[in-house]
């Protein structure tokens, strides 16, 4: 059975073709802006956001990144990223507002497909430097709940090997391997969430304040949040 | 110093084959005139007390002549003297042995140069031992003995038996060791050459190596330049083709890499990210935190990245891959592990042939910079190059950071 997609995406192209495109996802809904994905209320498994959403200027009301993954798991979706966005702190700060993937606009089409059906399947997505920023909390202690089992497939996963060299490694099934990462990533990111930027940046070298520009924190209205800029 | 001259400087001399037999005519000659000197003083009361002191003229003459016509043959030829030549020189030796009764009273055959016979004889021995056949030499050897019995006689009593046997034990002996001397020089001189020749061979092969390894990225740029692109693509590829223009002239001018690994300490995470941002086209995501602290000498460090830009080159021409991670790692023992994953085609590494840059820019060339390399791929299944340095890495490990020990 198809899983049901709603998208948010202001470049009506990929609103009106992501379903053409992407023949496994059941897109139920397609609109610009996250606002009107909160009046339409659809039943979705997984809603596909556009971390950018254009108009800023004409619609400064409008939710963008952080805010809008944040207003979208508050109403109880689950959210994938679809963004052509790169930096890596952004992608991590995406991942620790409550999406549960980010796919890369730049992947072939069938490979961000099969990302979304693994995301709306329960799965989390997890980009690759994130993956490397979530190494470098474990192995700094920053986050300490993984088990040595745990640790072996976050350390396999970050150097860019397939759940099967993983698997082969750790004489296991792939798909039992498979099951662990989701495990991991589960326990990873809600890990994430909880640490505060001042944490990572002692954790990555980084400067006092060297995050604040991208990560969310506690802020009390997080319509405002988001300074991570829209050239993107 | 004139040409003439220096042939005459055994120092000089090469330690080659030729060289070792020039330096045998040169004892072949010095032995024989020397026994010639021997020879000259006893002469003229040779033929005073001769029986026969024309005979003993002729024949002294004949062995003198023999040992200058040898010595000329030898430092002519630049090498001893050929089968035929050494056994005219044997049967000489022998005749003058066996006329000797003739031409000397019988109180002189021991004890003095009138009788020089046996002594031409020895230095006969001595200088023939050099020619190859074996069977001449021994053949030369036993006649020589044979001999020297018929020249003893029936002079030989009691009180000359011990020296009769002495002399005959003195043939035996000294044509053994020179014959030993000959051969083994002979053959240190074939080792040497061999050697000389293999050495040369080696140089050879790590000329063409080290020509291979600074060729082979820039030959893998231009052809890349030679196929269609856009600008973006061709504006990356020729300041990557400028990278490898400066390599290679510095190859021209036979720069060679810190082999001590000496020299100004690189940093591995920024050489990392300048390599890569030359490959900007390609899907690579460069996760290098955890080595951030990494440093090496100027020499491995052009290595590492010669390898990982042949790597990349290899990823652009034949991988078709969606996805390259490039992780960097260090560990608490100050070793370091830079893996190198691609998601692309693969190959079998059992049958594929590694061509030039994997085989020789990644593999050999950091191996000889004492840098494991480790690749795993197979089709279908992408292609990981661990490479590694300092105490073995963990193999899917779980250890600590150094810097969180560090505090």
């Amino acid at each position: 059975m198809r899983p049901a997609v709603a998208v948010v995406d202001d470049a009506s192209l990929i609103r009106e073709s992501l379903g053409l495109l992407m023949p496994g996802l059941d897109v139920v809904a397609a609109v610009s802006t996250v606002e009107d994905l909160v009046r339409l209320r659809p039943v979705a498994d997984l809603v596909v956001l556009d971390l950018h959403l254009a108009n800023l200027e004409q619609q400064p009301d409008v939710r963008q990144g952080i805010a809008a993954i944040r207003a979208l798991t508050g109403c109880g979706y689950r959210v994938c990223v679809y963004s052509q966005e790169e930096r890596r702190f952004v992608l991590a700060a995406c991942i620790a507002a409550g999406a549960c993937g980010v796919v890369s606009k730049a992947l072939p089409t069938a490979r961000a497909e099969q990302l979304f059906l693994e995301a709306a399947g329960g799965g989390a997505v997890v980009p690759q430097p994130v993956v490397g920023i979530l190494e470098v909390l474990v192995r700094r202690d920053c986050i300490t709940l993984l088990s040595d089992r745990q640790r072996q497939i976050l350390h396999g996963r970050a150097r860019g090997l397939s759940y099967a060299q993983v698997a082969k490694q750790l004489f296991v099934s792939e798909s039992t391997l498979r099951g662990y990462w989701l495990d991991v990533t589960r326990a990873l990111t809600g890990s994430l969430r909880e640490l505060t930027p001042g944490e990572i940046e002692h954790a990555l070298g980084l400067a006092p304040g060297d995050l604040l520009e991208f990560w969310p924190g506690d802020v009390a209205d997080d319509r405002d949040w988001w300074r991570t800029g829209t050239s993107r | 110093m004139s040409g003439r001259s220096r042939l005459w400087r055994v120092r000089e001399l090469p330690t080659t084959k030729a060289g070792v037999e020039r330096a045998f005519s040169y004892f072949i000659a010095g032995v024989r005139l020397g026994t010639l000197a021997q020879m000259i003083p006893a002469v003229h009361g040779g033929v005073t007390t001769s029986p026969q002191g024309t005979a003993y003229l002729v024949c002294w003459a004949a062995a003198a002549l023999a040992s200058v016509a040898v010595s000329v043959a030898t430092l002519v030829r630049r090498r001893p003297l050929g089968a035929y030549v050494s056994a005219a020189d044997y049967s000489l030796a022998c005749l003058l042995l066996v006329l000797a009764p003739l031409v000397l009273v019988p109180g002189e055959r021991f004890g003095t140069w009138i009788a020089y016979q046996p002594g031409y004889a020895l230095s006969v021995i001595i200088t023939a031992s050099g020619v190859r056949s074996l069977t001449l030499w021994a053949g030369g050897m036993f006649g020589i003995v044979a001999c020297y019995a018929v020249y003893l006689g029936g002079s030989l009593d009691g009180e000359m038996t011990t020296t009769a046997i002495g002399n005959i034990l003195t043939y035996v002996v000294y044509a053994l060791v020179t014959r030993m001397f000959f051969g083994y020089t002979r053959r240190i001189a074939h080792d040497a050459d061999e050697s000389r020749a293999r050495a040369a061979e080696l140089a050879r092969r790590e000329e063409e190596r080290r020509a291979q390894v600074m060729m082979h990225n820039g030959v893998a740029v231009m052809r890349l330049l030679t196929e269609p692109g856009t600008d973006a693509v061709r504006s990356r590829l020729l300041g990557l083709a400028e990278v490898e223009v400066q390599r290679m002239r510095s190859y021209l001018r036979g720069r060679s890499p810190d082999r001590n690994g000496e020299g100004s300490d690189v940093g591995l995470a920024a050489l990392i990210t300048r390599v890569c941002e030359r490959f900007a086209d390609l899907p690579v995501e460069t996760l290098l935190d955890l080595g951030a602290a990494v440093r090496m000498p100027a020499g491995r460090a052009e290595a590492v990245e010669r390898a990982l830009e042949s790597l990349l080159l290899n990823v652009r021409e034949h991988a078709r891959a969606d996805a390259v991670v490039i992780h960097l790692d260090a560990d608490v023992d100050a070793g370091w592990t830079l893996t190198v994953r691609d998601d692309g085609v693969g190959f079998d590494a059992v049958t594929a042939v590694p061509g030039v840059g994997l085989r020789e820019v990644v593999v050999g060339e950091l191996r000889r910079w004492g840098i494991g390399v480790d690749v795993e791929s197979a089709a279908g299944a992408g292609t990981t190059v661990t490479i590694s340095a300092g105490p073995a890495p963990a193999a899917v490990g779980a250890g600590r950071d150094t810097r969180t020990d560090a505090g």
